[in-house]
C-alpha cells in the first residue's frame, strides 16, 4: 500500500512525514526525524519511556499511529529543552539524583511537565498517580518525586 | 505482512461502511491500547487496520436520568464528564495517566480479565451497550449478555459498539480494586456494587466481579439472597460466601484461582460494608 504525507506541529514546527500505513509517532520521531529523546522501551504502553504530549496531554507514542494526531500539537523533551542550559524539571531531576541510566527520564519529564501546567503546586500523592505509568528501574522513585517537587518550587519562583 | 492499509474514519456510517466492505480482515481498534501492543510485537499480523479516534464517537450526554456514552470516550474524559463516583473511581484504577488518555470506554470491553476494570463498574450500574450495524441498524442490549466467554462477546462481524448508556444510581454504590501495587496494576478481584435500600431492606442488589471469571460477571445467587433482608453482618456474610462460591476464578502471575477465590469473599464483604456504614 503506498505511504501517505501526515503533517503536525512539532515543538513549535509544522512538520510533514511520508509514512506506511500504521506508523507509530515514536518511529517517526525517532526513525524519520531522529529525534531520539522520546525512547523505545516496552513497545507495549507498559513503561511510559515513550511519552509525549499531544495537546498538552501525555500519550505513549509507540501506541499511536501518526496519521491519528495528523495537523496536532506534539510536544517532546527536545521541545521543552532551552537552546542553552536545561529545562527547570531537567536542572531539578539532575540536581535531586533523579536520573540514573536515564532511560525513563525523557517520560517521566513529560509527565510531570504536564502535571505542572494544570496543577503548579500538587501533593506528592498527585505526583505519584501522575507517575503511575512510568517505570524506572533505577531510582526507586523516591528521587524522582523529590526532584518534580523541586521543580514546582523552582517554577513557581521563576 | 506489513499491514496494507489504516483507515481513519470520520463518522460511525464511514467505519460500518468500511466494515462491510472489508469484513472481519479489518482489524478495529479505538484507543490502541489493546491492539498496537499486539501488532508492535508481531502478535497479531492484520493486512488492514480501521482507527476509530476521529470517528466522532467520543461524546457524553444525559438523556432522562441516564448517561449516554460515546464508545471512543476515553477514560480521561468519561472521568471528567461523568458525575457518578464508581465511574471515576474505577477509572482512577485503570492503566496510568497516558493509557487514560488513550484507552476508550467502548475498547475497555474487550479487554481480557484480569484487565477490564471499567466494565465490572457498569455491570453494577446496569449499563447497556448499543450495537450498530450497517444493514441492520441499531440494537441495545444488557452490558451482562454482551459478554460471553473468555474474549468473546454478542458484537455480530458487522457490528461495532456505538454508545454505552448508564443509569444514574439509585442507590449505594462501593468499588474496590485489590490488587498488589496502589496503581498501574492487574486486578487479582475486583469488586462494584450497588445497593437500594427500602425501608432497611435490601429492595435491590448489584454486585458485579472482575479478574474471577472468564469476563466481568455479575454474581446473581449472590444478590439474590441480599434481597429483602438488612444489610446487616450477617447477610452480607452469606452473600460474600455466595459470591466467593459462585465466581470462576483463574490462575496467572498475579494469584491463583485459590487465593482470588478467597479474596474474592473478602473483598465482596468490604464493598458491602461500606455501603452499610
Amino acid at each position: 500500500m503506498a505511504s501517505r504525507i501526515v503533517t503536525f506541529n512539532l515543538n513549535g514546527r509544522d512538520v510533514e512525514v511520508m509514512v506506511k500505513p500504521l506508523t507509530t509517532l515514536q518511529a517517526v520521531l525517532r526513525e524519520h526525524l531522529h529525534l531520539t529523546a522520546t525512547k523505545s522501551g516496552c513497545r507495549q504502553g507498559g513503561c511510559g519511556s515513550c511519552t509525549v504530549l499531544v495537546n498538552g496531554e501525555p500519550m505513549l507514542s509507540c501506541l499511536l499511529p501518526v496519521e491519528d494526531i495528523a495537523g496536532q500539537k506534539v510536544v517532546t523533551l527536545e521541545g521543552i529543552t532551552p537552546a542553552e542550559g536545561l529545562h527547570p524539571i531537567q536542572q531539578a531531576f539532575f540536581d535531586n539524583y533523579a536520573i540514573q541510566c536515564g532511560y525513563c527520564s525523557p517520560g517521566m519529564i513529560m509527565v510531570i511537565k504536564a502535571l505542572l501546567d494544570r496543577n503548579p503546586n500538587p501533593t506528592r500523592q498527585e505526583v505519584m498517580d501522575a507517575i503511575a505509568g512510568n517505570v524506572c528501574r533505577c531510582t526507586g522513585y523516591d528521587s524522582i518525586l523529590r526532584a518534580a517537587e523541586d521543580a514546582a518550587r523552582r517554577l513557581q519562583s521563576a | 505482512m506489513a499491514i496494507q492499509d489504516y483507515f481513519l474514519p470520520k463518522s460511525l456510517e464511514q467505519a460500518l461502511d468500511l466494515l462491510t466492505e472489508h469484513g472481519p480482515a479489518l482489524l478495529v481498534m479505538a484507543g490502541g491500547t489493546i491492539a498496537m501492543p499486539l501488532i508492535n510485537d508481531g502478535i497479531s499480523m492484520p493486512e488492514k487496520v480501521m482507527g476509530l479516534r476521529h470517528a466522532g464517537l467520543n461524546a457524553v450526554r444525559r438523556e432522562n436520568g441516564t448517561l449516554v456514552v460515546g464508545a471512543t470516550t476515553t477514560l480521561t474524559q468519561l472521568a471528567q464528564q461523568a458525575d457518578i463516583p464508581m465511574l471515576q473511581e474505577a477509572v482512577r484504577h485503570i492503566g496510568g495517566w497516558q493509557i487514560r488518555n488513550m484507552g476508550t470506554v467502548g475498547g475497555n470491553l474487550f479487554a481480557p480479565p484480569p484487565a477490564g476494570d471499567l466494565a465490572v463498574a457498569l455491570l453494577a450500574l446496569d449499563a447497556t451497550v448499543t450495537l450498530a450495524s450497517k444493514q441492520r441498524g441499531r440494537r441495545t442490549i444488557p452490558l451482562a449478555e454482551f459478554f460471553t466467554g473468555f474474549m468473546t462477546t454478542a458484537l455480530a462481524p458487522d457490528e461495532l459498539v456505538a454508545e454505552l448508556h448508564i443509569p444514574l444510581p439509585r442507590g449505594k454504590t462501593s468499588y474496590i480494586k485489590y490488587a498488589r501495587k496502589h496503581a498501574n496494576t492487574p486486578a487479582i478481584v475486583t469488586v462494584a456494587a450497588h445497593v437500594v435500600t427500602e425501608g432497611n431492606k435490601v429492595a435491590d442488589a448489584r454486585l458485579a466481579l472482575n479478574a474471577v471469571g472468564p469476563h466481568p460477571i455479575r454474581v446473581r445467587r449472590a444478590e439474590q439472597l441480599l434481597l429483602g433482608s438488612p444489610l446487616n453482618a450477617d447477610s452480607i456474610a452469606l452473600a460474600a460466601k455466595e459470591a466467593a462460591a459462585e465466581c470462576e476464578p483463574f490462575t496467572d502471575a498475579i494469584a491463583t484461582d485459590w487465593y482470588r477465590r478467597r479474596m474474592t469473599e473478602v473483598f465482596v464483604r468490604r464493598a458491602l460494608e461500606r455501603i452499610a456504614e
